[in-house]
């Protein structure tokens, strides 16, 4: 214990030191004449006052745009979905707007996790009530799922430019936030109080609310169709069962199980997923700033 | 009066051709000519160095000889002594009008490149800079250990879009070993091997193909690259006794890791960015055995039963939110704008 404890004192000792090299150099540099400054580009004369971008293509402003994609979640326990999704939007000028976004859980896959339980955990009296029985029903049948998501939001793109790939191919792009609320349709394992019944794996399905948010990255050509990679969170703050386990319920807080299944053991997720759509802008052409 | 006045006009008329200089050439008409050296230059490949001369120089009369032109030049004044690389004008009367340029002789004399690139001076030139990047990761695939930590990045661009680089991550106080496992263990009796780092580092080569820029509500602009990181090193790790804790220790393992990744870094002024990094960890992991000998001497003993079991392969997928300070600070474009 005291070598651990000397070990970690060194470390902190090599950080704190390493932290005020860098920070000694860095100031040092911050010191030192410039020889070479960067050459600001002062606008005097007729260019005084103008705006910093002329004939923008106004890619969003007007537009309605529906795009279409997977969505794949991400940091999965038990299952992981693929959404077929899509996002609908009207925006109203060329920063804000308003849409849906919208997906059918396609496909829920195995985490390396639940095949392992299910091949490997102990079927007895100590896990009847959490793992099915030999004859019954897999484990992942009881496991919680994602079905569907309906999130109407708002979509803020406050940062919109081009980029250049290579110094050759060009490509207007935008940075936008989006937030609201989804409603997520999880599938989860269902209540009971004699949990050891092979009928008592079977899951039932339920609307949560949780909110959501995120950020993305459009990439638009010239007229009607932009490809987009978004993030988004929608964390259940109520808690879903995602092992279908009964895992609290017993105890002066409330830890323990107490061999039923209930709300009492949902957990609290922060879902994330990340959705790669193919866009289409109508009307087709953009519009052209000042 | 009269004759004051008679002094007037032709002060005037003698000044009359001079700010005639300084007005726009009309198309088709013919240059003054400039004085020509005992030995001509090779003819100038672009008009950049002609329109100088026009502009700052003097225009001595038609045919002068060398030897004239070097008596003008040396009338004009020091800069332009000897040396031949200024040729006098702006420069001599305001010198810091010139600070920071080469000397036209120079400018005349020198090879142009005739390509236009399509992106010419950028924002944040990088080619001969260090890039100082401490960032915070965290990881994004590893649902039973979260592995954060501090870490800090060291590259020099050789080039605007290629560098060279080390980082490192200290990860070691800060592996979390999340309740989700014990709830996993207790309710199916199955546990699932665990491993915590202690550290990665790397070398690396960046790549930027990708640059733009955001105008933010159209008024402010930021400036903004997408680049590719790739590289080998090392990371420190080793599992965490959760199958038989009881006896089982583990001592931290070298294992070679190959690293991939992208990263977007925006820039808030010339030397200063924000970066977001993805970056994948790919090396060969150690894992608990999850069978345990059946008796206890065999138990406490690693040489008697394995154990380590299992040596999967293993993608550590962290995030890096970081910042990046280049040096030096600032430089000089090579060409004007």
């Amino acid at each position: 214990m005291k070598q651990h404890f000397s070990f970690r004192e060194t470390t902190m000792k090599r950080i704190a030191f390493a932290a005020a090299t860098a920070l000694g150099v860095s100031i040092a540099f911050a010191a030192k004449p410039r020889s070479a400054a960067a050459q600001e580009i002062q606008l005097t004369g007729p260019l005084a006052g103008a705006p910093s971008v002329r004939n923008l293509r106004l890619h969003r402003e007007g537009r309605v745009e529906l795009a279409i994609g997977p969505g794949f979640t991400l940091l999965d326990e038990y299952q992981r979905t693929i959404f077929a999704s899509g996002r609908l939007n009207y925006n109203l000028t060329d920063w804000l707007g308003i849409g849906v976004f919208g997906g059918y859980g396609a496909a829920s896959l195995n985490t390396d996790l639940t095949d392992r339980i299910d091949v490997t955990a102990p079927r007895n009296s100590r896990t009847a009530t959490n793992i099915p029985p030999a004859n019954g029903p897999s484990f992942a049948s009881q496991t919680g799922k994602l079905k569907f998501m309906a999130a109407p939001q708002v979509i803020f793109s406050p940062f919109r430019g081009k980029l250049a790939l290579f110094q050759k191919l060009f490509v207007d792009t935008d940075l936008y936030l989006h937030g609201g609320a989804a409603f997520v349709g999880v599938d989860e394992r269902k209540d009971c109080t004699a949990c050891t019944d092979a009928s008592a794996f079977d899951t039932q399905t339920r609307i949560a609310i949780a909110p959501t948010f995120g950020l993305g990255l459009t990439l638009y050509t010239r007229g009607l169709l932009s490809v987009n990679l978004e993030y988004r969170a929608f964390p259940l703050l109520g808690g879903w069962n995602r092992s279908g386990y009964d895992t609290r319920g017993a105890g002066p807080d409330g830890s323990f199980p107490d061999n039923q299944v209930n709300e009492d053991d949902r957990t609290g997720k922060f879902n994330q997923m990340v959705f790669i759509g193919l866009g289409f802008s109508l009307p087709a052409s953009p519009t052209v700033s000042p | 009066m009269k004759q004051a006045r008679f002094w007037l006009l032709s002060a005037a008329a003698m000044l009359l051709p001079h700010a005639a200089f300084a007005q726009p050439r009309r198309p088709g008409e013919k240059a003054p000519a400039l004085a020509q050296p005992a030995t001509p230059p090779p003819p100038p490949p672009t008009s950049v160095p002609t329109d100088l001369g026009d502009i700052d120089s003097p225009a001595p009369a038609a045919g002068a000889s060398s030897a004239g032109a070097a008596a003008a030049a040396g009338s004009t004044g020091s800069a332009s002594s000897g040396s031949g690389d200024r040729v006098g004008g702006i420069c001599d009367v305001d010198p810091s009008a010139c600070a920071g340029t080469a000397p036209v002789g120079a400018l005349r004399d020198r090879d142009v490149k005739a390509d236009i690139y399509a992106v010419q001076q950028i924002y944040a030139l990088r080619r001969g800079r260090f890039e100082l990047m401490p960032y915070w990761s965290f990881s994004l695939n590893d649902q039973f250990v979260g592995h954060p930590g501090p870490g800090f990045g060291l590259n020099y661009y050789l080039t605007d879009v290629l560098a060279v680089g080390i980082n490192g991550t200290f990860h070691q106080p800060f592996n979390t070993d999340l309740d989700f496992n014990f709830q996993n263990r207790r309710a199916s009796r199955v546990a699932v091997p665990l491993n915590e780092y202690q550290a990665v580092a790397t070398a690396n080569f960046t790549y930027v193909p990708i640059y733009g820029k955001f105008s933010t509500f159209r008024e402010f602009i930021f400036h903004y690259d997408g680049y590719v990181v790739g590289g080998v090193g090392v990371l420190r790790s080793r599992p965490i006794p959760v199958i038989d804790p009881d006896n089982r220790t583990f001592d931290w393992n070298s294992n070679v890791t190959m690293t991939a990744g992208l990263g977007l870094r925006v820039f808030i002024n010339r030397w200063f960015a924000v970066t977001a990094e993805l970056r994948d960890y790919i090396y060969v992991e150690q894992v608990e055995n999850t069978r345990i000998a059946p008796t206890a001497s065999q138990q406490r003993d690693p040489s008697a039963f394995k154990w380590i079991d299992e040596k999967p392969l293993t993608n550590n997928v962290q995030a890096q939110i970081g910042i990046s300070v280049f040096l030096p600070f600032g430089w000089d474009y090579r060409l004007p704008k």
